[in-house]
């Protein structure tokens, strides 16, 4: 396969460009409206006369934001960029792309906006109303067709593992959120009893397991070897984690629901595929490691690479966590308390949002033609993202631990209430650092997007 | 009656999956291995070496004691919870 077809394929990537946007506008919107949240928390009457952004609404608004506005687009911002590069072709359609990415944001603001006047189905991750459902399953039908076109006129042969990974990603959710969202009953958008809480935690936590993971893994796969310079490690071993993957992180959901009656075979699936997980987990990072072995200089030079190294080691973090929490005995303490919620942050946030962030940053200067308008404020922006996500894991960790102990002693929950606060206004602190970060970052791509001074590279 | 929904999405899943795999096996996609882990290196030509700087290892080390905290406080919870559970 020569060289000549990569080198023709144009740098203009409108989609990309488009997504990149759409990622940076809404992680800024996303985190002021956990901040927003994390104020309710140190005082409950705050802002408690403002019905659209009281705590019940707000929280919703800010999980969706983050899932569908910030780290969905940002992973497939990147992924634009780089199936052409990896198939050897043109993108199918940029218009269809760019279609795609006005309607993502419609999508997304209509959830945030309908949640905010009341319209929500009140089901975790699923919370988004009936229409809006529709729309997000019409968003991923757009990409979906877009990819697969694009996979069908390709030039090489052989598909490398980030479009084995993204393709699956995106196709399988397009599925799994019309089964999760119960869509097929619009107007509750729900089962009934133990059913429901057996498909909305098959789909809660496919969002994150067939979704974001192998879209922040196709990210990694692929920039970490152009940082380096260095082949992958194995493209074998990178198969197998990713049929692997597959295989085993369908069936996690139900470790959510360990303290509830549902039938305990399924319990006994999900406990031992959450343990199974070390498997897909440790062939990622063995084969991504040992590629970027001996060439950390190379990563701390591109901050769109360090980025996603931080987010590998998040991914090991988080997922080490998963399996553990999925033990009953170890449930007992971290389950249904703050734990979960740092656990949720680390990898959403630390994991696949910094992977994102990362893909930005690295296709921003390929996309442009231009170097990034300022290294040091994407730099400003990493250290203030991992100092935040960092204090998350050790605040929220603690706070669980209180708050899971206390429950583990049958205390009541006010009288925990007291010693749980300091930890709040903590949390909150950490959380500013991260929503200036946005800002940073939205400030910086809009700058390296539209007004960049600098000379071509 | 939720159940059939369960049934056509497991089925689903699994015909589309062992679909999937066989075509790639058919393919072509699990020969020449070897060519395909230079794949991204190809489709970007243009990234150049750089030079290791001093800031850049201070902030490697940092970067890794935020990680052995963060560690070494799951560690610990896990322990905790354990100890309370024998208990």
């Amino acid at each position: 396969m020569s060289n000549e077809v990569t080198e023709s394929i144009s740098s203009d990537n409108p989609t990309a460009k488009a997504f990149t946007l759409t990622s940076a506008f809404w992680f800024a919107a996303a985190t002021s409206l956990g901040m927003i949240g994390a104020g309710y928390l140190i005082a409950p009457d705050f802002m408690a006369n403002i019905e659209y952004i009281h705590f019940g609404r707000v929280r919703p608004m800010h999980i969706n934001a983050v899932l569908f506005g910030f780290v969905t687009p940002g992973l497939l911002a990147a992924a634009f960029y780089y199936f052409p590069r990896l198939l050897r072709t043109e993108l199918f359609s940029q218009k269809l792309g760019v279609f795609s990415a006005i309607f993502w944001n419609i999508t997304v603001a209509a959830g945030i906006i309908g949640i905010s006047i009341g319209h929500t189905q009140g089901r975790e991750y699923a919370e988004l109303p009936w229409i809006v459902d529709i729309m997000v399953v019409i968003c991923f039908a757009l990409v979906v067709f877009n990819i697969l076109m694009t996979i069908r006129q390709r030039k090489e042969s052989i598909l490398f593992v980030s479009i084995w990974y993204t393709t699956a990603a995106v196709v399988l959710t397009s599925i799994t959120y019309c089964l999760g969202n119960v869509i097929w009953k619009p107007d509750t958008g729900a089962l009934l009893g133990i059913p429901d809480a057996i498909v909305l935690w098959f789909y809660g936590h496919n969002i994150f397991g067939l979704l974001l993971t192998p879209m922040g893994l196709a990210v990694a796969y692929y920039v970490l070897p152009i940082a380096t310079r260095s082949p992958l490690y194995s493209h074998t071993l990178s198969l197998l984690g990713f049929w692997s993957l597959i295989i085993v992180y369908t069936h996690i959901g139900t470790h959510h629901l360990l303290q509830v009656p549902v039938p305990t075979w399924l319990k006994t699936i999900s406990i031992v595929d959450s343990v199974a997980m070390v498997i897909p987990v440790m062939i990622v990072l063995i084969n991504l490691w040992y590629t970027v072995k001996g060439k950390l200089g190379d990563i701390h030079a591109d901050i769109g690479a360090k980025f996603v190294f931080t987010g590998t080691i998040y991914y090991f973090f988080v997922n080490i966590q998963g399996s553990m929490m999925a033990l009953p005995h170890v449930q007992r303490i971290t389950h249904f308390n703050n734990w979960v919620v740092g656990h949720a942050h680390i990898g959403v946030l630390g994991f696949a949002g910094v992977t994102a962030l990362g893909g930005l940053y690295f296709i921003l200067p390929r996309i442009t033609g231009k170097p990034l308008y300022s290294k040091f404020l994407a730099d400003v922006q990493y250290w203030l993202v991992l100092i935040g996500i960092t204090g998350f894991a050790l605040v929220l960790t603690t706070v669980g631990l209180i708050q899971g102990n206390a429950w583990y002693n049958g205390e009541t929950l006010y009288r925990t209430l007291p010693e749980i606060q300091p930890y709040y206004i903590l949390r909150a602190s950490l959380g500013t650092l991260i929503m200036i970060g946005a800002y940073i970052g939205l400030y910086n791509v809009i700058r390296s997007l539209y007004f960049n001074r600098g000379a071509s590279i | 009656m939720y159940y059939p929904y369960f049934i056509a999405y497991m089925a689903a899943g699994f015909v589309i999956s062992i679909v999937v795999f066989f075509w790639a096996l058919n393919n072509g996609q699990f020969k020449d291995q070897q060519r395909a882990r230079y794949i991204p290196l190809e489709s970007d030509l243009n990234t150049k070496p750089v030079k290791a700087s001093r800031f850049a290892r201070i902030e490697t080390i940092a970067l890794f004691s935020l990680v052995c905290i963060v560690l070494a406080t799951s560690v610990a919870v896990v322990v905790f919870a354990l100890v309370k559970a024998v208990r």
